[in-house]
This record gives structure tokens, C-alpha cells and sequence, in this order.
């Protein structure tokens, strides 16, 4: 190979490859980010995410946060530090909400009928915003995480409270109190996960009553952060571009 | 005079650096042949995939299981082979032209990759879970698993395997070492499907009802988390083309 050979035959030529390759590029790292962040999150949040009666004002509000800062941050941790491109939490977000409604509509419903206001996605969109203009403005890892981390947590169940409120409205059912998501779920029943499996409103602090949400909110902000640094280093390592001798495979 | 004639022939002739047609009849295929299972399983799902000790469980979804295993086996033989037996024995030598055109053909691969990990991890695993949660379990080999596990699985680990090869003996970007991020982001999701095995085995053993975020399925997070190494691959690529077109996009 001569080094002085051009790959392309003109500027105009290599500015369209190089457009042609930032799709290509794009569109890969969207849907595998996409299936590598939808797996982890169906399995390690996904019972509250799939159905109304989990949404809860406890587990639900701890638990979603936690989970979902991990891939954004990683995402970030590549697209700002090497490219300085500030989108990665909604890039990834935008991903996982994806492949959340194609299969809420298409198979929730599709498959086995579960109505869509029964098993939609929860929104993780405000949090993602917030990270990422974070970053942006301040340019700093640290303090994305502390006070992205922070608002990523606090903003979840305000983000998600036009949508759950109507659903979170009691009502009296045979003598019962209870919500209109838990009346849902009594409707619906899923045969393969009986009401002792669903884990909602549990612990003493409920009996706090108003106070709930915003505390496990501000929990939830606080392991976020943690999780932030985490995975932020998680990232730079997935990130790297070592080769190593086949001698030591 | 002569030889820019040549020049313009031969660049008339010469195949284009990016063969869309290849791409998009890539990606159409993966599409139309998941909208097929996607209506057998809505066909068939039902109507003989409750009962797995029923005949017709044997006929529409055992037998299912069975073809495409064979078939999964001799694609993968069939195309790593192609791959290997055709690489490129002196592939330092190549012009950066032809390189250019080695690395689209390459994005094409990983295309086909993030489509067929789209359709593993994603749609077929959540769909797993509406299954679960409204079917009680009765096999191990339930519709929902002979899709998810038994076939978006491999065709991934086909495809992604397929791709790894192809920079391995056609790119000099892969010569100097094996790519790290490259072979996590192949070999994690790949583990997926033996640790399938763990999942049966604790579901026969601990219980049938489905919990999703179960630790019994971290196994399916932990490699998950691999699909991250698709960032250090775009990485090792871009500083390779960057390098390929530095010159004249100055």
C-alpha cells in the first residue's frame, strides 16, 4: 500500500463517505445500545416498568431510577469525552423507550392482549434531558453525576405523574379500597405471576402517606449518583480500543 | 490522454464502495423472516403451545425447535467457513481504495449485527416475559424460548461472529492484535445463550412463575452489559477511516 494512494477521488467523495459512515455508525450503536439497555432493564427493573399495579409510589419510584442510569451513563462516557457529542442519555433512552412500545403494542398486546393502558413504558425522557444538558453545560463528569445523578431521580416520578395519576385514583371495589391500576391488574390476570409476586408499597414509611414518592425519589437520586461514577467508568473501558496478542487468548 | 481514459473505465467498472443493494436486502431479510415467526407465533402460540405434552406441541413447536437448530448449525458452518476459506492472504497490500471499501462492507455486517440484536435482546427477551407472566410454564422449551433463546439468539451470535471474521481476515486495522471491546461485544452477548442453561436449570428447580428482575436472570444482564463494547468498535473504526480520509477532508 502506497502511502501516498487516496482512498477517495475527490473532497466531494470523502465528505460523503464520511456522512455515509456517521449513519451507519448511528444506526448501529442506536439498536445495539438499544438491546444491550432494554435487556438490563426488563431484567433488573422491568416487573415495575411492565405493568400499572407496580407502579407504585415506593418500588417503583427506587428501583426505575437505579437501573436506568447505567447505560447513559456509559454512553455518555464515550460520545462527550471522544466526540463531544451531548446526547447520549437521550440517544439511549430514546432506544430503550423504542423498543419498549414496539413490544408493549405488538406483543403485551399483540401476543397475549393486555391493553396498552395497562403495560406501557414508564418515561425516563425528562432525567435524560436534564443529564445530558448537564454535561453539556458544565462539561464535568463529577458534577453530572452529583447533580444529574441527583436530578435523575428526583425527576422520575414528577416525569411520570401526568400519566399514572388518573390510574392512581381510589376506588372501592366489593367492599375494597383500592387503586384503579390495582383494579387493572385484578382484570387482567397474568397466570404465570400471582398477586404474592407483586412487590408494591411495601416498608413502614408508607405509612407516611404523602411523603413516600419524594423520599424514594431522593433515594433513588442517591444511588443514581453512585451508580453514575460506576458506570461512567464502566464506559471509558467499553469505550477502549486495546488490542491484545492472540498468545494470551 | 490514454491513460485517463483507462482511469474513467476503470472506475466505471470498479464496484462501488458502498453496496446498498446488499445492505438494504440484508436488513429485509432479517425483517420479513421475523415477521413470518412473529405470525406463526401468533398463530400457533395459542393454539398448540399451552400444553407441551399435546401432540400438536409436537408437531408445530418441537419440530420447529429441531429444523432450526440444524439449520442454525449449517449457516454458521456454511458462511464462517466462506469467510475464513476466502480471506485475505496479503491483506497489508491492499490499496486504501480497496480498504475504504473492506470497511462499508464491514458497517454492513454490523448493521445486520444491531438488527439482529435488536430482535434478540430486545424484542423477543420482552416478549418472553408477557408470555411467562400470562402462560404457567410447562417445558422448558416453551414457543416464547424456541424463538428467543433457540433462534434470535444464534442468528445473532451468526451475524455478529460473521462480522468479528470479516475485519479479521480482509482489514489490516485488525491485524496487529485481537480487538478487545470487538470480541466483548461478540463473545458477551454470545454468552447469553449458554447461560440459558443456568435460567432452565433454576426455573426447574426453584419455581415456575415468572419474576422478571429475578437474580435467577442477572446472568442475562451481566452479558447484556457486553453490548457496550459495540462503543470501543466504533472507536477502533473511526480512527481507521479517519486515517483513510485525513488527507483530503484537511
Amino acid at each position: 500500500m502506497s502511502a501516498s494512494q487516496s482512498a477517495v477521488r475527490s473532497r466531494a467523495e470523502a465528505v460523503k463517505v464520511s456522512r455515509t459512515f456517521d449513519w451507519m455508525i448511528l444506526f448501529t450503536l442506536f439498536f445495539v445500545v438499544l438491546g444491550g439497555y432494554h435487556i438490563h432493564y426488563m431484567l433488573t427493573g422491568g416487573d415495575w416498568d411492565f405493568w400499572t399495579d407496580w407502579k407504585d409510589r415506593r418500588l417503583w419510584v427506587t428501583v426505575a431510577p437505579i437501573v436506568s442510569i447505567t447505560f447513559p451513563a456509559a454512553v455518555q462516557a464515550c460520545l462527550w469525552y471522544r466526540y463531544r457529542l451531548p446526547f447520549g442519555a437521550v440517544v439511549c433512552v430514546l432506544g430503550l423507550l423504542l423498543g419498549e412500545w414496539v413490544n408493549r403494542y405488538l406483543n403485551f398486546w399483540g401476543w397475549t392482549y393486555f391493553p396498552v393502558n395497562f403495560c406501557f413504558p414508564s418515561n425516563l425522557i425528562p432525567g435524560a434531558i436534564v443529564l445530558d444538558g448537564i454535561l453539556l453545560l458544565s462539561g464535568s463528569m463529577t458534577l453530572t453525576a452529583v447533580l444529574g445523578g441527583l436530578a435523575w431521580g428526583l425527576l422520575f416520578y414528577p416525569g411520570n405523574w401526568p400519566i399514572i395519576a388518573p390510574l392512581h385514583v381510589p376506588v372501592e371495589y366489593n367492599g375494597m379500597m383500592m387503586t384503579l391500576a390495582d383494579l387493572q391488574g385484578y382484570n387482567y390476570v397474568r397466570t404465570g405471576t400471582p398477586e404474592y409476586i407483586r412487590m408494591v408499597e411495601k416498608g413502614t414509611l408508607r405509612t407516611f402517606g404523602k411523603d413516600v414518592a419524594p423520599v424514594s425519589a431522593f433515594f433513588s437520586g442517591f444511588v443514581s449518583i453512585i451508580i453514575y461514577f460506576l458506570w461512567h467508568f464502566f464506559g471509558r473501558w467499553f469505550a477502549s480500543t486495546a488490542f491484545v496478542s492472540s498468545e494470551n487468548i | 490522454m490514454a491513460a485517463t481514459t483507462e482511469s474513467v473505465k476503470a472506475d466505471a467498472a470498479e464496484a462501488p464502495l458502498l453496496n446498498k443493494k446488499n445492505m438494504f436486502a440484508g436488513a429485509a431479510l432479517y425483517i420479513v423472516f421475523y415477521g413470518w415467526v412473529r405470525w406463526y407465533e401468533g398463530v400457533y402460540g395459542w393454539s398448540a403451545g399451552l400444553d407441551s405434552f399435546a401432540p400438536e406441541f409436537e408437531t408445530y413447536w418441537m419440530n420447529f425447535l429441531y429444523i432450526e437448530m440444524v439449520l442454525e448449525i449449517i449457516t454458521a458452518s456454511v458462511l464462517w467457513g466462506y469467510i475464513w476459506k476466502s480471506r485475505d492472504r496479503k491483506v497489508m497490500s491492499i490499496t486504501p481504495r480497496e480498504e475504504l471499501r473492506r470497511h462499508f462492507t464491514h458497517w454492513v455486517w454490523l448493521v445486520m449485527y444491531a438488527i439482529a440484536v435488536y430482535y434478540g435482546a430486545s424484542y423477543f427477551t420482552e416478549q418472553d416475559g408477557t408470555w411467562h407472566q400470562t402462560i404457567v410454564r410447562d417445558t422448558d422449551f416453551t414457543p416464547s424460548h424456541i424463538i428467543e433463546f433457540y433462534l434470535s439468539y444464534p442468528i445473532y451470535i451468526i451475524t455478529g461472529v460473521s462480522a468479528f471474521l470479516y475485519a479479521k481476515t480482509r482489514l489490516p486495522t485488525y491485524q496487529q492484535g485481537l480487538p478487545l471491546q470487538y470480541m466483548v461485544s461478540v463473545i458477551g452477548p454470545f454468552m447469553i445463550l449458554p447461560n440459558v442453561g443456568l435460567n432452565e436449570w433454576g426455573h426447574t428447580f426453584w419455581f415456575m412463575e415468572e419474576l422478571f428482575v429475578a437474580p435467577l436472570h442477572y446472568g442475562f444482564v451481566f452479558f447484556g452489559w457486553a453490548t457496550l463494547g459495540v462503543m470501543g468498535v466504533v472507536n477502533i473504526e473511526v480512527q481507521a477511516i479517519s486515517k483513510l480520509l485525513k488527507k483530503d477532508l484537511a
